[in-house]
């Protein structure tokens, strides 16, 4: 053997320090220092070592670098990297959960379907399992950053998945018609099975050589394709990308034509023990002496046809005891380790058994793509077949290679000869479980779990086939296989989430309220101030005490850059306009706003907001903070294909707002412009122009807290500029910044509605309490029909206002109670200052919907009295806004 | 699901730059009776085969166009925009 490529490093194995070399894999690195066991099963915890050596079998699962569960056979090894066993306590070497294996008579496969029955029985045992159960465990944070996840998208001509020499020669052949190539490979390096054939190393570079010379031809390695989605999508994760400080990257790659050359892979063959530490398969055996130069035991007995293999042995100083035939082994001989093989004729001691077993194509990346998989009973292989025409299959995968007549494969019943090592289930197993009924291939799996663990089959899938054909007497084909799924390999789901970005949208004036002492709150994307400190106090009941006083006493201002925004122009825009919304706009004149809502066609209210008109064809509308893409998706769907010139633009983002409010609003704006806001000029609802401190901004007399403000939109970069000037001149007024949370309770004591809060999908304006809202006088309008409708079948629930007569507040969604039967619910409820108890929006029966109604509103599992009001609990006339 | 689609404007995209507006369907005259509104509102053909629906595409040129897409197989036959008829 020549000795192992790369410089010696370092690694360190349950905190032990192992010398390895650049180009070991964890396993090969730790097997060669001695380690024998590497794993304890998931049922049984018995001792399992190298299997497969190529990343298909469970054995071999560490934890490596704090991630859980890595095929340790096939994860390269680094400079200080740390491994760690798992699923074994105290060790792998004397694990108290073998004790398990004693009482195997208690766990046939399904046995808990059968016990734990008794609820107080399963809600004793459940924890204690769960906490047995399991392979992996994940790490707990420790203060160190979580590692970097990153997503790539990507597209190609043509992409080959498998880099061993069938791939590389088809990437080659693709490579000439100049389109872009990409190949995708598994392992570190190119070459495939050429990797651990006897003097296949050279023709793999040399092949590689060939392919990584061409300019159009890209190599992803260390890159796993995981599914063939629609569309020609791939899923690939490549782990620790070159350059990259992420430690997988989750590659969307889009493909005209694919070819898949993922090869075949060997699978052991089923006898008793056959799990047992020591037994390997031959391609494992080949991979540890070809592709490590590790030495995979002292004395080998090889089952099954022994050529190349036996010469593999012998180059690596391996003594060949013997070469059994499959269908001679009885068991695998030994306790913690392999001491030898007992066949019909005697025991031969052996510390490693080398099992050639059969070849099964690789096949499911073609499964996701349609095809199907047949049985050739010549071959003893499903082949895939009927590929859609933009995959190819070449090579291994085919299926080709496989000899034309083969002998049957033989599986034993006897104890203990284990078919799926993932989930530690036996041919004695799947025999007991199809004698119960499950002798349908898809029930058979999900009753025992075979084929349902870490490999998803891949060692499993033939030999359960193979059993149940045995046992119900059916062919092969017949019996057929189960579905394959993506993703295969698996995972991570940190590889799936990607980047950790979370998205903020924040106002003009953000860093302003940053320093005023705003508490922040999430709506939505939006961060926005929920109330501000003051300077003796940050207890949030206080702050918005002052905050509301300064409102209905003096003046406040309240950042609303949030509210959606649209310019609607053209001269169809106020025919768009007058069909979207309930209320008539065509007939809004210019220097005017009204509020309205949008309706579907079923009547249900689905925003509103208010409009301006600006000139003949210009609009200002504002929607509610959050819906502004749908209403702005909304009014282009209506206006698709009618011909109309109308222009629907988003300016949001352009546009910074604020509300000033107060009795001294008008006080404190006066001096801020030349714009004359005495109540004869700009009485309330008119929306002008002007100039406020240089800036050119729309001021709209609205009132949604229910005092006398002005709604002012302007420049979004003058944001800060503006906010500054009104503050600083405001502080004359006592102006007090205000947050979200008073102007809640603000807004409530006026019964404004909050679409989306105090109405849902069931709303309509009728029962909303805005009747007024729906002009039935108007051509056709969206939902006019449906409120028509409404209208002559009568209300069912109705919105209203309720105040509490017992000193408690409803939490929002508290549920309305009527002669102790839940009849409704409260939508939004907050202590309300100017009545001294609290109030809020319900939704009742129409019958109890009379003002002075008794009602109960359900709070901590007591009734609570509370009273329908109807008319607005401030200043009821309305004086104050208009003011 | 990861289709392409056709955007007319922009040419084939990922389906997640796409908003779905539903089956393309007629709305009723104003004066229609309950039982067609009703079917409107509530009811949908619901085809496992080729079906006329709307797509907006919000990761791109923002504009609502129609298409003919098979359910079953997700195979997008065309695209176009409503004042285009289609072609078939």
């Amino acid at each position: 053997m020549s000795p192992p490529q790369g410089n010696q490093i370092t690694i360190f194995f349950n905190g032990k320090l192992v010398p390895a070399y650049e180009s070991d894999t964890v396993a090969s690195a730790l097997y060669r220092n001695g380690v024998r066991i590497f794993s304890r099963s998931f049922k049984y915890h018995r001792p399992r070592g190298l299997l497969c050596v190529g990343g298909n079998c469970p054995n071999c699962l560490m934890n490596v670098d704090g991630v859980p569960t890595v095929r340790a056979c096939i994860t390269p090894v680094h400079q200080d990297q740390q491994v760690k066993h798992q699923n074994a306590y105290p060790s792998l070497e004397r694990d108290y959960l073998a004790i398990a294996q004693r009482f195997d008579w208690l766990m046939p496969v399904g046995f808990y379907y059968k016990t734990f029955t008794h609820p107080r029985v399963w809600h004793f045992v459940e924890p204690r399992i769960r906490k047995v159960a399991g392979l992996g465990v994940l790490p707990e944070p420790d203060g160190q950053p979580a590692p970097e996840y990153d997503h790539a998208f990507a597209q190609a001509d043509v992409v080959v998945i498998g880099g061993g020499p069938a791939g590389m020669e088809a990437a080659v052949e693709s490579a000439r018609s100049g389109g872009q190539i990409t190949l995708i490979d598994e392992r570190p390096e190119l070459g495939g099975h050429l990797r651990y054939e006897r003097a296949g190393a050279d023709k793999a570079r040399e092949l590689a050589q060939r392919l990584k010379a061409l300019p159009n031809v890209e190599v992803l390695s260390n890159a796993s394709c995981f599914g063939l989605y629609e569309g020609k999508l791939l899923g690939i994760v490549q782990r620790r990308p070159f350059g990259s400080p992420v430690r997988e990257r989750l590659i969307h790659l889009r493909a005209k034509h694919i070819v898949v050359a993922t090869g075949m892979y060997e699978i052991p063959r089923v006898f008793q023990n056959n799990d047992l530490v020591g037994v390997m398969l031959r391609t494992g055996v080949q991979r540890l002496i070809h592709q490590h130069a590790v030495k995979p035991g002292n004395r080998a007995v090889v089952v099954g046809p022994g050529d190349p293999v036996v010469e593999d042995l012998r180059s690596a100083g391996v003594e060949v005891a013997a070469v059994v035939d499959v269908a001679d082994v009885l068991a695998a001989v030994g306790k913690l380790r392999v001491t030898g093989v007992r066949t019909k004729t005697g025991v031969i001691a052996c510390d490693l058994i080398v099992v050639c077993g059969e070849r099964v194509p690789h096949a499911g990346l073609l499964s996701q793509a349609g095809a199907k998989l047949e049985w050739d009973e010549g071959r003893g292989a499903f082949i895939p077949t009927g590929l859609p025409s933009h995959v190819a299959a070449v090579g291994e995968v085919t299926g080709e290679s496989l000899a034309a007549s083969r002998s049957p494969t033989h599986y034993s019943s006897a104890k203990k000869s284990f078919v799926c090592y993932c989930e530690d289930v036996t041919s004695a197993d799947l025999e007991y479980a199809i004698d119960e009924g499950f002798d349908h291939i898809e029930t058979l799996k999900r009753y025992t779990t075979v084929t349902m663990g870490p490999c998803q089959g891949r060692m499993c899938a033939l030999p359960s086939i193979g059993i149940c054909a045995r046992q119900t007497g059916r062919s092969m084909g017949d019996t057929g296989t189960t579905t394959s799924r993506p993703p295969n390999p698996s995972v991570s789901l940190g590889a799936l989430a990607g980047p950790r970005h979370h998205p903020v949208k924040r106002t003009p004036m953000h860093y302003e309220h940053d320093a005023l002492g705003a508490v922040w709150m999430d709506l939505g994307e939006w961060k926005r101030p929920r109330y501000y400190k003051q300077q003796d106090t940050s207890e949030e009941k206080a702050c918005v005490e002052r905050e509301y006083r300064a409102v209905r006493e003096r003046v406040g201002i309240i950042d609303v850059s949030t509210l959606g925004k649209l310019l609607v122009t053209g001269k169809d825009a106020p025919q768009l306009l007058d069909r979207i919304y309930t209320n008539r706009l065509s007939n809004l004149r210019e220097g005017w706003a009204r509020y309205s809502v949008v309706c579907d066609d079923s009547g249900i209210i689905l925003d509103d907001g208010t409009v301006s008109r600006l000139s003949a064809d210009e609009f200002f509308v504002t929607t509610t903070t959050g819906n502004i893409d749908f209403v702005k998706q909304w009014m282009e769907w209506w206006a698709a294909g009618t011909g109309w010139c109308v222009h629907v633009t988003n300016v949001t983002g352009g546009f910074a707002a604020v509300n000033v409010a107060g009795p001294h609003a008008r006080d404190l704006l006066k001096h801020l412009t030349d714009c004359d806001l005495s109540i004869e000029t700009f009485p309330y609802m008119a929306a002008r122009r002007a100039n406020v401190v240089g800036i050119d901004c729309l001021l709209m007399r609205l009132g949604f807290v229910g005092e006398t403000g002005w709604e002012i939109h302007y420049p979004a970069e003058n944001g800060a500029a503006l906010w500054d000037e009104i503050v600083r001149h405001g502080k004359e007024f006592g102006l007090q910044p205000f947050g979200v949370e008073t102007q809640r309770i603000l807004r409530l004591e006026k019964k404004h509605v909050i679409v989306g809060v105090d109405t849902d999908a069931l709303s309509n304006p009728l029962e909303a309490d805005m009747a007024w809202i729906a002009k039935l006088d108007k051509d056709d309008f969206i939902g006019k029909a449906a409120i028509v409708r409404a209208q002559a079948r009568g209300m069912r629930d109705k919105l209203v206002g309720f105040v509490m007569q017992d000193a408690l507040i409803p939490e929002d969604g508290s549920a309305i109670m009527l002669d102790g039967k839940p009849v409704g619910r409260v939508t939004s409820a907050r202590f309300s200052p100017v009545r001294g108890t609290a109030v809020g929006l319900a939704w009742v029966p129409v019958e109890a919907a009379a003002d002075g109604h008794q009602i109960q509103v359900h709070i901590n599992g007591q009734a609570a009295r509370a009273q329908v009001v109807l008319e607005q609990f401030y200043d009821a006339q309305g004086k104050r806004l208009k003011m | 699901m990861s289709f392409l689609v056709r955007c007319p404007n922009c040419g084939e995209r990922g389906v997640y730059e796409f908003r779905f507006g539903g089956e393309a369907r007629p709305r009723p005259m104003p004066q229609a009776g309950d039982a067609e509104w009703l079917t409107y509102n509530y009811v949908r053909q619901n085809e496992a085969g080729v079906q006329k629906e709307w797509w907006y595409h919000r990761a791109g040129c923002g504009q609502w166009f129609l298409a003919r897409r098979n359910t079953v197989t997700n195979d997008v036959l065309e695209t176009f925009f409503p004042e285009e008829q289609s072609h078939q």
